[in-house]
């Protein structure tokens, strides 16, 4: 292999160790890429990581789901359409030692620690950046063969404990039921290997993995679960140590492209409202009907009519109004005067202002909070009288069927819609909804309520413009 | 309950101030806070809640004496716990988040989440039926607690009205960080929340943690049918057949709209579903159907984000619930079906004991005194919690104390 290394050599920068440094396409980036490259390259790599991590987002976002054989599939594509190439590489499975296979673990290599610069910057962002560097974990851990893991295992000095054979057999019922994807006989194939249960939490909270005492009991396959896990940490709180010691690595060359990184190519993150026009409260009544996504409709049908919500229905509708331009006297009047209608003023003060003023971070912490997301809103809980859900997600079949009819949406669309939501695709669902009531279909797939209610505006706005002009 | 004993809400006030000084297990609950360690009891959040809604938060106590100093001062309708926190709460700089660094895991259970399911009370009225719901559920989370996750230090404590908390003591429960406790929580959460009839769907084969809980679930599940009148009336039989889907809904309405008792539709439902089972006629997707609604009527429902949050309050055991004065007492997961939430200690009963008990000795020692016997008096000054029905509650939680102390000598710990 060493042969085909010394043959073609691309990069003059390339030391000689590049073959033992990069011989794995799994790496948990242990060390410090220590060669020199040109300003333009580390631009290059900076914006392929990126892209490449938004094409993963984007592939759940697009209603694939997550880790099913299509979501890969769109993903890889994706990589291929924008010029990854070099990336769909390491998915290949084969652990090539090629100079070409060489060359793309270099660049996973600098391009990552070119991200941890850009992104240990805020708690967003470095948010956004573990949960996508773990998700490109997994993609290529699973395209893995067993061999090649056990190697990585090894070269990673990754010890994880097998069970033996008569332990394995006296838990086998258990591990039958309790190892989702696997049939008995893959189960009595499979190594298992036992590690502390909150090595795997994220297996755990699912209940998708064998417990006793304390361990959980995982196939190989699984692994990934657990090395996730070191590797979150472990990264975690590099980028926290990063973002401490910034102004020691900043560099004017770079910081312009690497503080606006994640903007240029992602999406809005709806938090401010300062640019946009102030609304009229007396309008929202009006808006609700016309540009409110079904969520946030269904909120303010719910205060209309109990003239009061539960604590995560004010705090997301609370922070929809505010983002889309309420200012915070009419906000604290918009709710005064709706709950003063079964409470009196004194008791709205004592139990309620204080947490609505919260909300729009005049107290506290005064944190500007940002609105909730399609994502958060999708998966947070509903309890019985909780009126904040994704309707797609958490209405009863027959009423959102009622609902969306009533809202506006033909027959064809209406079954059309209820097809995506038996499948799950509660934000497509939704953008359908919104293509459905209104007079063209919004721009992207709808992944925000903001985003929803802009878009919505927007094409209110375009008319009147054409109007005028 | 003893009729004098009866509870009187305006006589909280007075109670209070000679139930903290002469009943309250102070020197207990300091014991157990500080794990052996004054300062972890330094750095933790104590709350107080006072008469006219007035809330002490971030309270946190350097000693013991300050603690009773103060108890004995304020005497608080309810002291709530909160978790330890990193610099001490009281010392706290404003405007700087205080960062918690470990906790109890805790459980909190009410029945007032099952008010869908019970027909025999609502809101805060308990009774020993709807108390079979407790009892299950303290049963399954106990079990899980130990055999999954190793955790052996459990305190199971009545709320004092209607429900149930757990505070899991372990240190390695103590300690877990921000995806640990919701990791838990939602491992031990079965009924999906959610606007949607059905709440519990298991789709392959039946999780082991679950299949254990199914088996808790039948010793009670014929009562409960029974008791709670789950299929007696129309209504509760048109909730239930609402539960199935479209598909099968019409062919069990039909042999279960035929008998009129719960128990016999109940029956019926099973025969039906056995029955089509063996005719291939049950969809893939509904083949544990009858687990499934038996876990809808009957798996805890947790408060779940009681559990999840490191900083959520709650409150102490051995408080006084301010409506219905019963004391917030621990009870015994194994004798959790004996355990009746109508007969638990109230404030007024304990503090008459009390009068009863030294009433009683005086007088003996008065007949003592004329029949001129040598002197009995001042001897060992009995403990007042002795002399009352608090005494077994107190010493369950002894019990839990010196567990928690062997085990925090041994500290074998592979986390």
């Amino acid at each position: 292999m060493d042969t085909n290394a010394r043959r073609r050599r691309v990069h003059t920068t390339v030391e000689d160790t590049e073959a033992t440094l990069y011989n794995h396409d799994l790496s948990l980036y242990p060390k410090f890429p220590c060669s020199e490259i040109p300003l333009s390259e580390f631009e290059e790599l900076a914006i392929d990581r990126v892209q490449l991590f938004r094409i993963i987002e984007q592939a759940s976002l697009k209603g694939h789901k997550y880790f099913s054989d299509e979501w890969k599939k769109c993903i890889k594509d994706d990589m291929m359409k924008n010029n990854l190439k070099k990336f769909v590489r390491l998915l290949s499975g084969f652990n090539g030692q090629t100079e070409l296979d060489i060359q793309a673990r270099r660049a996973d290599h600098i391009s990552h620690f070119i991200l941890r610069i850009a992104y240990c910057r805020s708690e967003e962002l470095r948010k956004w950046f573990l949960a996508r560097e773990l998700e490109w974990f997994k993609i290529k851990f699973v395209s893995n063969s067993t061999p090649s893991i056990l190697k990585f295992l090894q070269l990673n000095e990754l010890n994880y404990q097998t069970i033996s054979n008569e332990e394995k057999e006296d838990l086998k019922e258990s591990l039958i039921v309790c190892t989702p994807g696997m049939n008995d006989v893959q189960v009595m194939m499979s190594e298992f290997y036992k590690v502390p249960f909150l090595d795997v939490w994220t297996l755990v909270q699912k209940r998708r993995v064998f417990l006793k005492e304390g361990y959980a009991y995982i196939p190989i396959n699984d692994l990934v679960v657990s090395i996730q896990s070191t590797f979150r940490t472990t990264l975690s709180s590099k980028l926290v140590l990063m973002n401490r010691n910034l102004p020691n690595l900043d560099d004017e060359r770079l910081s312009n492209l690497l503080c606006n990184l994640h903007q240029a190519y992602t999406g809005n993150e709806y938090t401010v409202s300062n640019d946009k026009d102030a609304i009229n409260p007396a309008d929202i009544d009006e808006y609700s009907k016309k540009h409110y996504p079904l969520c946030m409709r269904n909120l303010h049908e719910t205060l209309r009519a109990n003239h009061h919500l539960k604590h995560y229905g004010r705090l997301i509708y609370g922070l929809f109004l505010k983002a889309i331009g309420l200012k915070y006297e009419q906000f604290i009047e918009f709710w005064r005067s709706e709950f003063t209608k079964t409470m009196d003023t004194d008791a709205f003060n004592k139990n309620h202002l204080y947490n609505f003023n919260h909300q729009f971070g005049k107290v506290g912490k005064r944190v500007n909070y940002s609105p909730y997301s399609c994502m958060k809103i999708i998966m947070s809980n509903v309890g019985a009288g909780d009126a904040h859900c994704c309707p797609f997600r958490h209405f009863d079949v027959g009423r959102l069927r009622a609902k969306i009819s009533e809202c506006g949406a033909p027959s064809e669309g209406v079954s059309e819609i209820m097809q995506l939501v038996n499948n799950g695709h509660y934000q497509i669902a939704c953008t359908k909804y919104f293509q459905y009531t209104h007079p063209q279909p919004s721009s992207n797939t709808i992944n925000h309520p903001n985003q929803y209610f802009e878009e919505s505006m927007n094409l209110v706005k375009d008319k009147t413009e054409k109007i005028v002009s | 309950m003893d009729s004098q004993a009866k509870f009187d809400e305006s006589h909280l006030r007075d109670l209070l101030p000679l139930y903290y000084k002469r009943l309250f297990p102070a020197a207990h609950f300091y014991k157990w806070l500080s794990y052996g360690n004054a300062s972890t009891f330094a750095h933790r959040e104590i709350s107080f809640a006072l008469e006219n809604d007035i809330y002490l938060r971030f309270q946190s106590f350097d000693t013991y004496k300050e603690f009773v100093e103060e108890l004995y001062k304020k005497n608080p309708i309810k002291i709530d716990i909160g978790p330890i926190y990193l610099t001490k709460p009281k010392a706290r700089n404003m405007g700087q988040a205080l960062q918690a660094s470990a906790k109890e895991m805790v459980f909190d259970i009410d029945l007032t989440d099952y008010d869908d399911v019970r027909t025999c009370c609502s809101g805060a009225d308990v009774c020993t039926k709807c108390w079979k719901f407790m009892a299950i559920a303290s049963k399954i989370i106990d079990t899980a607690l130990r055999e999954d996750f190793r955790y052996v230090n459990v305190l199971w404590v009545f709320s004092g009205r209607r429900g149930i908390h757990a505070w899991v003591s372990d240190e390695h429960a103590r300690g877990l960080d921000i995806n640990g406790r919701p990791a838990i929580a939602e491992y031990l959460t079965v009924l999906k929340e959610g606007m949607k009839k059905k709440k519990v769907s298991l789709t392959g084969h039946i999780h082991t943690s679950i299949s254990r809980a199914l088996k808790i679930i039948d010793k009670y599940f014929p009562t409960i049918v029974k008791e709670q009148d789950i299929l007696g009336t129309d209504e509760r039989l048109k909730n239930f057949l609402s539960i199935l889907d479209d598909n099968v809904r019409t062919q069990f309405k039909d042999c279960m709209t035929k008998v009129t008792t719960s128990a016999e539709r109940w029956e019926a439902f099973e025969r039906k579903f056995m029955q089509l089972q063996q005719t291939n006629e049950i969809p893939r997707n509904l083949k544990n159907l009858r687990e499934e609604i038996k876990l809808q009527y009957a798996y805890p429902r947790l408060d779940i984000n009681v559990t999840k949050g490191i900083t959520h309050l709650l409150k102490a055991p051995f408080c006084v619930h301010p409506k219905t004065g019963k004391v917030c007492v621990p009870f015994n997961v194994k004798h959790v079906d004996n355990f009746d939430p109508n007969n638990v200690p109230t404030i007024s009963m304990i503090i008459n004991e009390v009068d009863a008990y030294d009433k009683k000795t005086k007088e003996q020692e008065e007949t003592l005194m004329e029949t001129d016997e040598p002197s009995v008096t001042n001897q060992v000054k009995i403990k007042d919690y002795k002399k009352t029905s608090l005494l077994r509650p107190i010493n369950l939680f002894s019990e839990f104390l010196k567990n928690l102390e062997k085990d925090t000598k041994k500290r074998v710990d592979p986390f």
